[in-house]
This record gives C-alpha cells, sequence and structure tokens, in this order.
C-alpha cells in the first residue's frame, strides 16, 4: 500500500466497521469518504475560485460582449460581422473553458484519491446487481454515493458563511451570463415582431 | 443545474449505458492478475520481481514516482490549459508514456509478455481520457448554458461518435503493442502543432486582427441602435432545400448549408481516432465541422463538445467494463491535484508573457515531441534525446 493511503487507512477503515455487518458497513463507509470528498473538494474549489475570480471575470466579460455582438450583427443579417464577432467570442469562450478545467479537477481530486485508496481494500469486492443480475465492483456504487453526498451537503454548504460570501460572487457571475444573448433569444423576439 | 441539463447529461450516460449493455461480453475479473502471473518471475528484463514494491496499477516493480512528481507534472499541465489550451492534454499522455517511464516499463514485456504490454498500453489510453472526458463534460454544460447545442445535430455526430468509440476499444484493446501506439501518438501530436502553429503566422495572427476590426466597426455603427432591435425582415430558420447530400437552411436571412451524412461519418471517424489514441477528439471536431462540413460556428462549438462526452464516456466505460483495462486512481488523482494548481498559475504568468510567444514555445516542444514519439514507435528508437 502507498505510504499516503497507510498513513489514512486506519483513519478511513475506522468508517468500515461502525455495526459489524459488511454489506451495511460498506455502504455507510463509502458514503462518509464521498461525503468528505465532497467537502474537501467544495472547499478546494473556491479556494481556487477565490484566487482567480479577476482573471475569470476579464474573460467572462469578452465572451459576453463578443457573443453578444455576435447575436446582434446575426440579427441585422450582417454575415461578415457575425463571424468576426462570432470567432471572437470563441477565442474568449476556450480561454474560460480551459479556465474551469483547472477548477473542476480542483472539485474532483479528492475523490479520485478516494478511490484510488479503495482500490487497495476492495478492489476484488463484487456486488450483484439486483434484478438485472451480474456483478458490479466498488466504483459505480462509489459513483452513486458521491452525487448523493454532494447533494446531501448542497443545504449545509448554503448556510455556511464562507460559501455564502462565494456563492454571493457566483451569483453576480451569473447574473452576467443570463445577460448573455443566446439565438433562442433571438428566436423569441422574432416571434414577438 | 436546470432539470434540461439533467436530462441531456442522463442521456449522454444512457446512450453510453445502453451501447455497453447491447454489446457487452463477460467481464474478466482479474485481467491484470492474471497477466503478471503469466509473467516470467525474476530479476532480468521482461520479468517481474513479486518481492519489489509495488508501482503503477499495484504492479511490483513497475514505475512508482513520488506522489509529489505527479502533482508537479499536473502543475505543469494545469498551467499550459490556463495559458495555451489544447496542448494540455498531450503533455498529459507525453507524461503518462514518456515522464513517468511506463512506455519504456510496458515494451519490456514485448517478448516475454505481450499481454501484459498490451494491458499497459490500454490503461494509457484511458489514463489519458479520463483527464480529457473531464473537460468535455465541463464544456458541454457550459455550450448548454449558452444555448449553443443544437440537439438533433449533436445526436448526429454522437450517434456516429458512440458507434466509433465503442467499435475501437472492442476491436483494439489488448492487441495495440506500446511501440505502434507512441508512433500514432506523435502523429496526433503534429497535427496539434500544425493547429498551434497556424495559430502563430502572420494569417493566423491577421485573421484574428480583422475579427476584432471588423466587431469593433460593427459594434462602432450600431452601438446607439438597441441591440438586436433592428432586423432585415426576413423570417426566423427556415430550411430553404434539404435531401441526403445537401440541407440548405437560412438563420434571419443568413444562409448555411450542410451535408447530413458528414455529421454522422465524421463523428464516427474521429470517435474512432480519439479511442485508440486516448484523446478527447475536439481539435479535429471544430475545424472539421467548419471547414470541410462549413458548418457556422456558433452550431460546431457547442455540439462538438457533446460529441466528444457521448464518445468519452462509451469509450471510457467499454475499456473499463467491457474490457477490464484497469487504471491507476491514485496517478490520475495526483494529477488532478497539479492540474488545479497549475491552472491558478496561468492567468498570473500570462500577464508577463505574450500569448503568441508561449504557442510558440509550444509549437517547437510539439515538433520536438512529435519526431520523438513517431520515430520511436515507427522506427523502434528515438532520433532525439529523452523520448
Amino acid at each position: 500500500m502507498n505510504q499516503l493511503f497507510l498513513s489514512v487507512d486506519s483513519f478511513f477503515i475506522w468508517f468500515y466497521r461502525l455495526s459489524g455487518y459488511a454489506p451495511f458497513d460498506f455502504f455507510v463507509g463509502t458514503f462518509f469518504l464521498a461525503l468528505v470528498a465532497v467537502v474537501i473538494g467544495e472547499f478546494s474549489i473556491s479556494f481556487a475560485f477565490l484566487l482567480t475570480r479577476k482573471s475569470i471575470q476579464h474573460v467572462q466579460d469578452q465572451m459576453v460582449n463578443y457573443q453578444n455582438l455576435s447575436i446582434d450583427a446575426l440579427a441585422l443579417g450582417d454575415k461578415e460581422s457575425y463571424k468576426a464577432a462570432n470567432k471572437l467570442a470563441n477565442d474568449a469562450f476556450g480561454k474560460t473553458f480551459f479556465m474551469q478545467i483547472g477548477l473542476s479537477s480542483a472539485r474532483i481530486w479528492p475523490a479520485f484519491l478516494v478511490v484510488a485508496w479503495m482500490n487497495t481494500r476492495f478492489y476484488e469486492v463484487d456486488f450483484e446487481v439486483p434484478f438485472i443480475g451480474g456483478t458490479i465492483g466498488f466504483i459505480p456504487i462509489f459513483i452513486l454515493l458521491y452525487v448523493a453526498a454532494y447533494f446531501a451537503f448542497k443545504p449545509i454548504r448554503n448556510r455556511i458563511s464562507y460559501f455564502k460570501k462565494v456563492n454571493k460572487i457566483l451569483d453576480s457571475y451569473k447574473e452576467k451570463t443570463r445577460n448573455m444573448k443566446s439565438l433562442a433569444d433571438l428566436a423569441q423576439k422574432k416571434k414577438k415582431l | 443545474m436546470n432539470k434540461r441539463l439533467w436530462l441531456f447529461l442522463g442521456i449522454a450516460v444512457a446512450v453510453a449505458f445502453v451501447a455497453n449493455a447491447v454489446f457487452s461480453e463477460p467481464v474478466f475479473a482479474g485481467k491484470l492478475e492474471d497477466a503478471i502471473a503469466k509473467t516470467p518471475k525474476g530479476t532480468g528484463v521482461g520479468m517481474i520481481d513479486p518481492q519489489a514494491p509495488p508501482g503503477f496499477m499495484g504492479i511490483p516493480g513497475a514505475p512508482h514516482s513520488f506522489l509529489l512528481w505527479y502533482i508537479l507534472w499536473g502543475v505543469w499541465v494545469g498551467w499550459i490549459f490556463s495559458s495555451v489550451g489544447a496542448f494540455g492534454g498531450i503533455m498529459a499522455g507525453v507524461g503518462h508514456i514518456t515522464v513517468f517511464g511506463l512506455a519504456d516499463y510496458g515494451k519490456t514485456f514485448k517478448d516475454t509478455n505481450p499481454t501484459l504490454n498490451k494491458l499497459l498500453t490500454d490503461s494509457i489510453r484511458v489514463c489519458n481520457q479520463y483527464l480529457v472526458g473531464l473537460s468535455a463534460l465541463i464544456s458541454s454544460i457550459t455550450y448548454w448554458r449558452m444555448g449553443r447545442l443544437v440537439m438533433p445535430l449533436a445526436l448526429c455526430l454522437a450517434g456516429g461518435g458512440v458507434l466509433g468509440a465503442y467499435l475501437i476499444p472492442v476491436l483494439t484493446a489488448g492487441k495495440v503493442n506500446l511501440s505502434s501506439y507512441i508512433g500514432y501518438f506523435g502523429i496526433v501530436v503534429f497535427a496539434v502543432a500544425g493547429v498551434l502553429f497556424y495559430e502563430t503566422t502572420p494569417a493566423g495572427q491577421a485573421s484574428r486582427k480583422s475579427a476584432k476590426a471588423a466587431a469593433k466597426a460593427f459594434e462602432d455603427a450600431n452601438i446607439h441602435k438597441k441591440a438586436g432591435g433592428a432586423t432585415t425582415g426576413k423570417e426566423g430558420v427556415q430550411v430553404k432545400s434539404w435531401g441526403f447530400s445537401k440541407i440548405i437552411f437560412t438563420f434571419y436571412g443568413v444562409e448555411f448549408s450542410f451535408n447530413p451524412i458528414w455529421p454522422i461519418l465524421g463523428g464516427f471517424v474521429i470517435a474512432a481516432i480519439s479511442a485508440f489514441i486516448g484523446v478527447g477528439g475536439g481539435f479535429l471536431y471544430v475545424p472539421f465541422l467548419t471547414s470541410v462540413v462549413g458548418l457556422p460556428m456558433f452550431i460546431v462549438a457547442g455540439t462538438s463538445a457533446l460529441a466528444v462526452l457521448v464518445s468519452m464516456i462509451t469509450s471510457i466505460f467499454t475499456y473499463m467494463f467491457v474490457k477490464s483495462v484497469p487504471i491507476d486512481f491514485t496517478l490520475i488523482g495526483s494529477e488532478l491535484i497539479g492540474i488545479f494548481i497549475g491552472s491558478l498559475l496561468g492567468p498570473v504568468t500570462s500577464k508577463y508573457i505574450p500569448e503568441v510567444w508561449l504557442k510558440r514555445l509550444f509549437v517547437v516542444l510539439a515538433l520536438y515531441v512529435g519526431i520523438g514519439y513517431t520515430t520511436k514507435g515507427f522506427l523502434g528508437y528515438s532520433v532525439l534525446p529523452g523520448m
């Protein structure tokens, strides 16, 4: 076992010995670990976001501006201006896209490390799939419990003042994205005319 | 996330599951253990020493780097993602193949246990795809929010993509040796180098400058008008003519046309190449759909992202659950920590280094890697050191 996993093994495995009934303990233990992964991931992504928000804001402003310009050009039937603005909008989008990759890795790295630890303990454990038959390993179960843990933590997250502050900033971005015109908006305007 | 987004993600996952459920064969548990057991035991080349400390995927004696090295390589990849873009995915692959020594290690089993050699090839492909699949997921969600995703065309692309992403793992898993894989990877690096190079040429720079000028001129001319208020008076989306070979439509008077067979064929071919190499294919979809098919950019960007996502899910599921290819989660998790840190550095350094110079630097690096891998893969040795 990796040195890192050895150091956390006794702590992690404690969650799997709560009741003494192995199947129940497996689900409870995996849920707790998934929850730990979600919580660390949320702190990690919020930290990354706070550090890079100025850059994100700058590129996002560019993207929204050129996207809106391209839609305006399209509305006026100006194909050349549409193409030009759209190219620049896509360039700006490319930048925000790769920034988001970095931010998203901040959210999910704990999950991969938890799975890596589980792999050392539960690699050979299989579960029968009810009704369908066959067996599945621990990974699909972890994914399901990770999603459950995410939604379980969501209401708690919204009550923590640190996350409230981050949410406020995020909401301001969402407002800007909402101001970004899409083709669907254009179609709706046309219907009204 | 709204309900439509969940629906769209659900469809993407369901397509991948159905494809696997329909075609899947029994999973061969313990494939890695079987391969290890059949490898000659000892300390010589192409042998496994059971007493050696476990390395990559827990194989005794396999290369094993201190976690910090995985993280540091991830920092490099993350920095490239946030400063140059797509080349980060290539660099992730270079890390798995060269920096962590997996290719050289895998090649030692070429004669003693070809099965293990090919299993390591497949594992490297899936490790690359995990990082790419993540980016495709993020991209699809963002395009969906932007209203730039046209579902029928995306499904057309994804339909071909699912087939390509399913068939390649099924047909090639366990059959591609590391040398061939590295050679083909080198060719893809050349393609990326070509795109990066074009962006640094006067023509590539001029097209961006002229786009900026055109956008500025339009903005100045229309700045006082109510945006979107004045129109040509022409109707919305109008299909002028359609058939098996060509569909022509106008969007508020602007005419676009495409051949519907191309998205299906393109989806198939690009997904097949991506699954074979272990890359996303986004860098292939965009020029293909804009230049070959001639679709407008607003359709291309969103639909290609969804096509990449669906084919990635299919490919990863097929490799992992149909062909039982093992992966090293510690490696991926550690790299993700590094990518997260590196992506924080990109915006800082971009203030001091012009983007065009960064791209020029990576063109040189891409040519080096491309030449090194292509010669190593197809000639058996790299003409450049360090590869």
